[in-house]
């Protein structure tokens, strides 16, 4: 029981190309189009807060809801966890390209825009990064909580921190459940300044889990076929194709939520956003990112002979990991940099991101053992069967 | 006439597992399983072969088209109205339309093909085949088509506490 993962050399080597290549990726972006780039570590920051956070939320419903199965695997979402400090400074530098991203931001525009005028009170600088300061203490605050216990619990077998664990993965839940809808309409909803929606920070929240699951399904495989987690069984993977399956009907439905209801009442404030996604030069990601995020997984993942196969997963979830890059893609480009664009700064970016974040996570995942020594529910975590 | 099939009663589920399997694996007939509680092993090697899901299928699949049909013909051949300047046809509001209906009529028929198929309607006399069939002990029913003798040996071997021909 007393492993731990241990990384190899040439996979930090690999990580260190890849945030290499991000940092070139950087330095062109701001040469040719500096808006561009803005926009882009926007998008990867917020890519990757989102499957840190759903990385963390569901770590904390696996507390919440007493569930044994999960506690031979909670290490890794729990490592996803931690890259939310390294996020918290990537995001804090957005302060230097903010009118870059956001329009209400742009120095004079309260004068000839009186919507945002009228907005001001909420939708100004210094109280935007107030705001963003304030979500990412909770955040870190709740989740080195969480870790720490789970760490304690390792060194000494006492019920009363997997007692402390399960009171702060309520606190997290709260936390993350609240703040991280209010983030996501702070940073991605007010791209587009004139539009709102009520769902949009709710649903940005609950999709963070549907993204997580595909990446903590994507890291299991990968350390089983580096010779750990022998212990995870058929069981486990099923039960976590359950969770696709049902997060991708959660994304159908709540995506078909804010788009009939602005369809229908077909209000000019509203449609403004659908405008150029539904009918403009946006409209092939559109259909192709509702094709990869929702129709897809769902039919693959209804049968239940399939959902359990580890390449039947793999695919999947590399699939969903393209799909939320599409997802985020959408919400943030037309609003806040214009023509449609893919080229090597999107991909760069995206690259170098992927080894911060996947370096941070495999360390974090070295740092402990790789199956909780002492948790309570962990015999009945390797029995699991269904 | 010998009696049809043979009864085997087990009082712990895990021999009875063992029995199933075994029987699995020689291709025996079984009939059924009367158990006190669900057994999630017991019912994965049992229905594994069950057909009942694409049945679900293949009526969500009609329950959509034929919904399809039915608002297509309503609202754009038959009546057209226009209102709040819609297209006459237009998708969207469709979708959740087809979406319910597809769950009542799947829901429904998938129901009655299953009392269908297992003979199961109102107003049946209930068929237990003991008593202790509610309390504590498992029944497995067979065929007695292969070699009873052979299977009768098997079961006796896995921990069945009584071997019975019956006729159900």
């Amino acid at each position: 029981m007393e492993t731990t993962y241990t990384p190899k050399k040439n996979m930090n080597l690999l990580f260190a190309g890849m945030i290499l290549i991000g940092i070139v990726a950087v330095i062109t972006g701001f040469i040719s189009d500096t808006q561009r780039t803005w926009a882009n570590i926007l998008l990867n920051n917020y890519y990757f807060i989102t499957i840190a956070m759903g990385g963390l939320l569901f770590y904390s419903i696996q507390y919440i809801t007493n569930s044994g199965w999960s506690a031979v695997i909670q290490r890794v979402p729990q490592a996803l966890g931690g890259f939310l400090p390294v996020s918290a400074v990537l995001m804090l530098l957005l302060y230097f390209g903010l009118p870059q991203v956001y329009e209400w931001a742009q120095p004079g525009i309260t004068e000839t825009d009186k919507l945002i005028a009228h907005k001001e009170p909420f939708l100004n600088v210094p109280f935007f990064m107030i705001r963003m300061v304030l979500y990412f203490a909770l955040f870190l605050a709740a989740g080195y909580m969480l870790r720490k216990y789970a760490l304690l619990q390792d060194k000494q077998n006492d019920l009363k921190f997997h007692e402390k664990s399960r009171y702060y993965a309520q606190v997290y839940i709260f936390i993350g459940a609240i703040f991280f809808s209010f983030a996501s309409k702070d940073w991605i909803m007010t791209i587009d300044s004139h539009w709102y929606s009520t769902l949009f920070g709710f649903r940005n929240m609950v999709l963070s889990m549907y993204y997580g699951v595909a990446a903590i399904i994507l890291i299991i495989l990968y350390l089983r076929s580096q010779g750990y987690f022998k212990e995870v069984n058929d069981a486990h993977f099923h039960d976590l194709g359950r969770y696709l399956f049902r997060f991708s009907i959660v994304y159908g439905y709540l995506w078909f939520m804010q788009f009939l209801i602005i369809w229908y009442a077909n209000i000019p404030e509203l449609t403004v956003y659908y405008q150029p996604r539904f009918l403009g030069e946006w409209q092939f990601i559109f259909y192709a990112e509702l094709i990869i995020n929702f129709a897809i997984p769902f039919m693959v993942m209804m049968s239940d002979e399939l959902g359990k196969k580890p390449k039947v997963l793999t695919t999947i979830s590399v699939l969903l990991l393209i799909g939320l890059w599409m997802n985020i893609y959408l919400q943030i480009m037309p609003g806040s940099y214009g023509p449609v664009k893919f080229g090597f700064v999107e991909v760069g970016m995206w690259l170098g991101y992927a080894g911060l974040f996947l370096g941070i996570t495999f360390f974090a995942l070295s740092k402990a053992f790789l199956i909780p020594k002492n948790h309570p529910y962990l015999e009945e975590s390797l029995h699991h069967h269904i | 006439m010998a009696p049809k099939n043979i009864v085997a009663t087990f009082r712990d589920e895990a021999n009875l597992l063992k029995a199933v399997t075994r029987l699995k694996e020689n291709k025996v007939n079984m009939l059924d399983v009367y158990g006190p509680f669900a057994n999630h092993d017991l019912l994965k090697k049992l229905t594994s072969e069950s057909k009942l899901p694409y049945a679900a299928v293949l009526y969500g699949i009609i329950a959509i088209v034929s919904i399809f049909g039915f608002m297509y013909y309503t609202s754009v051949i038959d009546y057209p109205i226009m209102y709040g300047g819609k297209p006459i046809f237009s998708f969207p509001p469709m979708v959740v339309i087809m979406f319910l209906f597809c769950i009542l009529l799947t829901t429904i028929l998938t129901v009655l093909t299953f009392h269908g198929r297992a003979m199961i309607f109102p107003g049946k006399p209930a068929n237990i085949i003991d008593p202790s069939v509610t309390d504590d002990t498992f029944f497995l029913v067979l065929d007695q088509n292969y070699n009873p003798e052979e299977i009768k040996e098997w079961l006796k071997e896995d921990g069945a506490e009584e071997i019975t021909e019956k006729e159900l």
